[in-house]
Parts: C-alpha cells; structure tokens; sequence
C-alpha cells in the first residue's frame, strides 16, 4: 500500500517535472533567432530607421512579404498592398491615381518603396512617422483597402497558414493589427535599390556614356551663367546617391494648388503646396509623375522644371533664380541638356531590384 | 446710482471684446514658433514677440552672390542660456559632446557644435534672425533663419527655422 502511494507521488512529480520543462522549453523559445542582414553599399551611409522593438529578421520578412501581397487584407479581397506597389514598375503601379476597392481613385500617386530604409517621415506629406505607422493607413483607408484591418486580423487568425508564421515571426501566434503593420515594415526595409548603371558607375565599374556624362554632369550642376557653368540643379534636392534628400518643396507645378501638401498636416500657410521631394532611384519606371500624376513621362517633368515653374509665396527657393542664361528668367536647357539628363536618369534604373525573387509575391510559388 | 450702471455697461463691453479677441485668437492662422527641446532644462516655444524682448544682436553674411546682407535677431546663445542648456561656465567634460540640431520647415537640418555657439569659445556670433533691413524676413527665408557669418557656404545659416534640438552625440 505504501509502495503504492510511493509511485504515484513519483509519477505525479514526474508529470510536474516533465510540464515545467516544456513550459520553460516553450518560454524560450528563441524568437529572433535568424536576423535579417540589410546590406547596402557605404555610400548610403547608416542614418537607418529600425525601432527597437522591431527588429528585422527572417521570419518578420517572410511573413511581411505575405501579408504585402495579401488580398485577405482588403475588404473587397482583391486588393493587397502590391496592387498598387507592383514590383516590375519599382512598386508603383503606372496610373495617375490607384484605384482601391470599388475601383475608388486614391487621393495621390502611388508612391515607388525603394530604400526606405532611410526614409523617416512618409507619404507625400510626411505624415507619418515610420513605416510600422505608414503600413497602417492604407489598411485602415476606406478607399485604398475598405478600413478592413481590424477585420482581416480576425480573418487571418482562423487561416491554417497565418498563426504559425505569426508564431515564427513574433514567439506566439496572435495575429493583431500591430503585428501585420511591423511584419509590412519589415518586409519593406529589406526593399534596397542599389545595382543600377549608376551604382556601378560609383563602384567603378560602369563608363557611361558621352550623354549619360553631360547628363550627370547637368544634374548635379546648379547654373552660375557669369561664370559659364551650366547646371539644372537637380541635386540641390535630389543629390546624394540615395538620389532624394528628406525635403518638402512646393517645385511650382501650380501657383494656387488644389492639393494643398504638407499644409493639410502641419496647419501652417507656409507649407502650402509643399510634397516630398521622392527619390529618383528607378525613375524611368515609375510614370506617371508627381503627386497627381500629371506628367506622362520624364520629358514633360523635365520642360516643367526648364519652363513651366508657377510662381507663388511657397515656390521653392531652390527653383528661383537659376538661369543658365545672364538675365535668363527660366532655367534655359538646351534640348540636348534634356535628353542627356534623361540619359543619366535612366541609369538609375535597377533591373535587379524589379527581378530580384526576395521581392515578389510569395503566394504565387506556394499555389 | 448712474455712475454704477455706467461701470457695468464698461465691465461687460471689456468682458465681450476679451472673448472676442479669444475667439478671433483660434480662428487666426497658426502663429509660426522655433522650439528649443531636448537636452534642456525649460524648454521653449518662441515666437516674434518673444524674440523681441529678448537681448537682440546684428550680423551679417554673404548670399549666394558673394554681397554682405545685414540681419537682426537673438543670438543662439541667449535662446540657449534662457532655455537652460550647458553653455558658459558648464561647457566643460562631456557637455562638449552636445551638439545642436537645426530642423527647418521643410525638413531641412544642419548641426552645431555647443562650443561653436558659446562666446567662451568663439568671439563669431551666430544669431536666429527675424529681421533683415528692419522688415520681416522673406516667405520662404523666415520668419526665422540663422545668419552664420564668416562661412564660405551659406549653408548652415538655414532658412524657416522651427526647432532647435539639442543632443548628445552617442556612439
């Protein structure tokens, strides 16, 4: 009788012992076992943007590359965030305005997510801080996405697929609006541009050629016509090799605009007309142009800053007073200057990035 | 009996044009500040008028054309002492690791050492201005700007000035 009891006090602490060890197993499991490394050439240099508590992993990007290309997220379940961010047009979608659910027109053009990495303040306004912020406001959109986020984590938690990615990804398999946000933002950091002629050029191992030169040449120039120095003064804002500087300028497309920019976020006049100042990176393929898409092609935004710049109280100083001609009252290229500055930006275009398998919609190969 | 109504109607014609002015105040456009925030001890939000009562200091830079343009405002170093930041006698050890991040408007930024800004360490003053030629500055340049003399690049004296942040440099 007393063996008896004796065994089953034994097994009983087993059992005990045996739960406790795989409660603590479980417990540490360790989440962030495989980091995600970043990598991107010196030139670009470290001012990067990763919040603490999101750090880049394998298994955040994985699963922030399914949920971008997840229909599941939209209410009408057609539209994900490749919809408008196509990787072939260097995640823009070629349309003046996207079109959300119900074939609604966005407010602005979709805006091409290369290198932002190092972008700090998003959307054509600025206004939000993050990409773990920017992800949550076309889900939330009525137009992009039908507001459908809080929803679509409900959706996602009864798939097979999701709550063991969601697990991988974050140590336990609640899915919640949080976590799609930071898994997006994960994904979208791994997106770097950086093998186009241009970077070989600056690699040493591309020679552009004559047009391509002068091209460059003119775009990094600002004009100084008693001197005889010709110049476009592009990279006043779009200088460095990220080819963007994180500006907002109002580059004169209207003198009263409709869309008044920056001013809707920040309340203050002189942000009126103000948008960011978009990296230039893959150029060629992300037409149309601007914050409404108004121009076709590069040839029309570049006879926009030549000779169509709208005066008004916000105008860009960068954008007064730079003639290449004593007493010029425009910018005075040559159509020979234009063509070779399309010449250089075309060198800026990354096959690898619009091809690159990282990149593209993982549920295609799991059909 | 008449004097006591006389009062009244004074007292509630000042009570009405207060609430007006109150009323007209939040309707008004949003009124343009520089902050001073981070490593300070009060920070703060200063806008013309308050720039004006402070001690005020002329300087001059070259534009772009190589002429000398002439500017009034408050030398950084005031707004940096009002805001109780470690200049003077405690820019010393690791304070002079501190440096000064401008932000503009338009997201612009440049940066200053302390030291650069403390007349302890340099006789050249540097000042917010809001003021050129006795008018207000340029849409576009103001309300408020740096003017950084004696720099071969305009540069660093940047325009619509809105923050200055001060920060020790890490790492």
């Amino acid at each position: 009788m007393e063996i008896q009891s004796h065994y089953k006090k034994l097994t009983l602490l087993l059992v005990l012992v045996t739960a406790v060890t795989l409660i603590a197993a479980t417990g540490t499991d360790p989440v962030y076992t495989d980091p995600y490394k970043l990598e991107y050439p010196d030139y670009f240099g470290n001012r990067i943007s990763i919040p603490e508590n999101n750090p880049t992993t394998k298994q955040g990007v994985y699963l922030g590359r399914m949920l971008f290309y997840e229909t599941k997220l939209s209410s009408s379940k057609t539209i994900s965030c490749g919809s408008c961010h196509q990787q072939k047009l260097a995640f823009t979608d070629g349309k003046i305005f996207s079109s959300g659910i119900k074939d609604m027109p966005t407010k602005r053009n979709s805006m091409s997510l290369a290198n932002l990495l190092w972008v700090r303040n998003f959307f054509w306004d600025g206004r939000a801080k993050g990409l773990e912020a920017q992800a949550k406001v076309p889900l939330s959109d009525p137009h992009e996405m039908g507001n459908y986020l809080d929803k679509a984590v409900k959706d996602l938690q009864k798939t097979k697929l999701y709550p063991d990615l969601f697990k991988e990804a974050f140590g336990t398999p609640e899915v919640t609006s949080d976590r799609i946000a930071m898994a997006i933002a994960q994904f979208e950091r791994t997106l770097i541009s950086a093998n186009s002629p241009y970077d070989k050029y600056l690699k040493g191992k591309y020679k552009p050629t004559a047009q391509e030169l002068n091209g460059m040449e003119m775009f990094m120039n600002s004009a100084d016509a008693g001197k005889n120095i010709r110049g476009a003064s592009c990279a006043q804002c779009h200088g460095t090799p990220k080819m963007y500087m994180e500006l907002f300028h109002n580059n004169g497309l209207d003198s009263i605009p409709k869309d008044l920019g920056r001013e809707e976020i920040t309340g203050m006049p002189n942000d009126r007309g103000r948008f960011r100042v978009v990296t230039l990176r893959n150029i060629a393929l992300t037409a149309p142009y601007m914050h409404d898409g108004r121009f076709k092609n590069l040839e029309e935004v570049l006879n926009h800053y030549n000779e169509h710049i709208q005066p008004s109280r916000t105008l860009s100083v960068s954008l007064q007073n730079r003639p290449n001609n004593v007493g010029g009252k425009n910018l005075g290229l040559t159509a020979n200057e234009k063509s070779d500055i399309i010449s250089f930006l075309k060198m800026l275009t990354d096959s690898t990035f619009i091809n690159n398998p990282k990149f593209s919609d993982p549920h295609l190969s799991r059909k | 009996m008449k004097k006591y109504h006389i009062s009244l109607v004074i007292l509630v014609c000042l009570f009405l044009s207060t609430s007006f002015q109150n009323l007209l105040a939040q309707t008004a456009v949003k009124q343009a500040v520089v902050k001073v925030e981070g490593e300070v001890l009060k920070p703060l939000s200063l806008s013309i008028s308050d720039l004006s009562k402070m001690k005020r200091a002329d300087a001059s830079m070259k534009d772009r054309d190589g002429n000398l343009q002439h500017y009034s405002g408050v030398p950084v170093f005031e707004i940096l002492k009002q805001a109780g930041v470690t200049v003077g006698k405690e820019l010393k050890g690791e304070n002079l690791t501190k440096y000064m991040l401008v932000r503009c408007s338009d997201g612009y930024e440049v940066v200053f050492s302390l030291a650069e800004l403390d007349p302890s360490f340099t006789s050249r003053v540097i000042i917010l201005a809001d003021s050129k030629d006795g008018k207000p500055l340029a849409d576009g340049i103001g309300p408020f700007r740096l003017v950084v003399p004696d720099e071969n690049k305009p540069a660093r004296s940047a325009h619509e000035v809105t923050n200055l942040i001060i920060r020790f440099a890490k790492d």
